[in-house]
């Protein structure tokens, strides 16, 4: 018992920045819960625009040639199997 | 840019990698338009064409890259293998016997690998064994009543089919993991993503040919959007500092350095949107294998889970990827392994203590940012569904969001992957 308060004294006296210890406290309310998210995506690096655009083409490049690829494959395939699996006499 | 392209080529264990992984995608995209023995290939054709403009089936064919209507050896794709894997993480989640399991390391890894893949194998029996079922009713393609198997009332046909989708879908299995083990990327996400690609383009063009141009261009402009509104919010990081202290080892200085840990915003990826909708997607199977009975669980999933506009289907699919976001965030990221390892390194996080406060804290701004993670996914899934029933379009575009998220994830992991594999041989990668 003795230890279990100790440990908690030492813990929340030592940093104000971490407020993880609250699990052993009283859980934490929506509206605490909601500003704590808000002040923590407010240190979030966010991308910059150049990077954001050199993301945006590549991706769409990988995308489309996926596409393009994926596209003959089957129409290829499709067409081939087509030829083979139907009989010509219906 | 396209030099990027090159260099990736030129570099010798990269471009074996890349061709496996292109050589998988042949392979599966071949499976996926062999039909299983007994098919009757012309009507089955002849069918399809006639259903096509009607747009009623894209939920089941978008999953199955359009190999489950056609019959295929591997029509039922990769879905038994995501489905088995989710039920296993949630299984050792619930069972201790796994968990320990799972605690055992390697060895414990490798076992519970192994039941997934017996459970996709039951999985697969399950699913093959309903789709045939329904086929040799007749009631696979509604409105067509030529048969689509040679001889219907043949048990040897039957199973021979089940069987011949089962191997189909372990093949898959097999290769998902030969990409994540010799390729690039995981093997699950990119043949997800090649079954996704497979339909995306029919299905752009039938909100052409059903809605005309207007339609079609506010379609692409909300999809490009979407695409870099994804783009920004995977990219975006909270980033917790590292310190390491200096210290001397013998005569050598190490460490003294400051780095940071990389939270991103989305830690979870595209995971649970996978997850959410392979979820959804079984009680819209299971009503259509029982299409035939007129019982009133069918007709009450066919009125609420089928079309994705409806609110309860929204409703169950958001909460679905809230709770699996945080979900997988907990199991793949583990706070006090990382803090742990911190410690044993020397480093720290300023103004916190190593051990436990520094556990403690990494789970709280954890918690904090996945919030907003999980309801980027939410929203992203949902925003196309919304706005696409505004103008009329949702019949051809089910899992717009969904698609458009598996797409834009796999793509950035992808691309990022063969960056690193880039910069390992000092060349200047695609994204400088």
């Amino acid at each position: 018992m003795d230890s279990v308060s100790d440990g908690s004294a030492v813990r929340s006296s030592k940093d104000d920045d971490a407020r993880g210890d609250e699990s052993k406290k009283p859980r934490t309310g929506p509206i605490t819960f909601y500003k704590q998210v808000v002040a923590e995506l407010r240190k979030v690096v966010w991308p910059t625009q150049p990077q954001l655009v050199t993301y945006f083409i590549v991706v769409m490049v990988f995308v489309l040639v996926m596409m393009v690829l994926v596209s003959l494959l089957d129409l290829g395939f499709g067409q081939l199997v087509y030829e083979i699996f139907t009989t010509t006499g219906e | 840019m396209l030099g990027a392209f090159a260099n990736a080529f030129r570099t010798p264990d990269l471009r074996r990698k890349l061709l496996f992984v292109l050589g998988v995608v042949v392979i599966f995209r071949l499976g996926s338009q062999i039909p299983s023995p007994g098919v009757h290939v012309d009507n089955v054709q002849t069918c399809l064409n006639r259903i096509e403009d009607q747009g009623l089936y894209t939920l089941i064919n978008l999953f199955s890259g359009g190999a489950l209507l056609q019959l295929s050896i591997f029509a039922l794709g990769i879905m038994p293998y995501i489905t088995a894997s989710i039920i296993l993480q949630l299984l050792v989640v619930v069972i201790p016997r796994l968990e320990l399991l799972k605690k055992e390391g390697q060895s414990g890894q490798a076992k519970i690998t192994q039941y997934t893949r017996y459970l996709t194998l039951a999985l697969a029996v399950l699913q093959a064994t309903g789709i045939v079922a329904l086929a040799r009713s007749r009631q696979l393609l509604q409105d067509c009543d030529q048969p689509l198997l040679h001889d219907e009332n043949s048990t040897a046909t039957f199973l021979v089919m089940v069987i011949t989708m089962t191997a189909g879908t372990a093949v898959i299995m097999w290769l998902g993991e030969l990409i994540t083990d010799r390729g690039i990327g995981n093997g699950m996400s990119i043949l997800i993503f090649c079954q996704v690609v497979a339909t995306f383009p029919a299905s752009l063009w039938a909100v052409r040919q059903s809605q005309g141009w207007g339609t079609f261009a506010i379609v692409m402009a909300i999809g490009l959007a979407l695409v870099a509104a994804v783009i920004f919010i995977e990219q975006a990081q909270r980033r917790i500092p590292v310190q390491y202290a200096r210290r001397m080892v013998g005569r050598k200085m190490f460490g003294g350095s400051s780095t940071y840990i990389p939270l991103k915003v989305n830690q979870a990826g595209i995971i649970p949107v996978i997850f959410a909708s392979s979820l959804l997607y079984l009680p819209a199977m299971a009503a259509q294998f029982n299409a035939t009975s007129d019982s009133a669980w069918v007709r009450w999933i066919n009125e609420h889970f089928v079309q994705g506009d409806h609110p309860l289907y929204m409703a169950v699919y958001f909460s679905l990827i809230i709770f699996f976001t945080y979900f997988y965030v907990s199991i793949t990221f583990n706070p006090k392994e990382i803090a742990d390892n911190m410690k044993k390194y020397g480093g720290f996080i300023p103004g916190i203590r190593a051990g436990k406060p520094t556990e403690d804290y990494l789970s709280y701004v954890l918690s904090r940012i996945t919030l907003p993670g999980a309801l980027y996914l939410g929203l992203i899934s949902l925003v196309p569904l919304i706005a696409f029933a505004l103008i009329g379009a949702n019949q051809n575009f089910p899992f717009g969001g969904t698609s458009i998220l598996i797409m834009v994830g796999v793509a950035l992991d992808t691309v990022k992957q063969i960056e690193s594999q880039l910069q390992q041989r000092n060349y200047e990668g695609f994204l400088r």
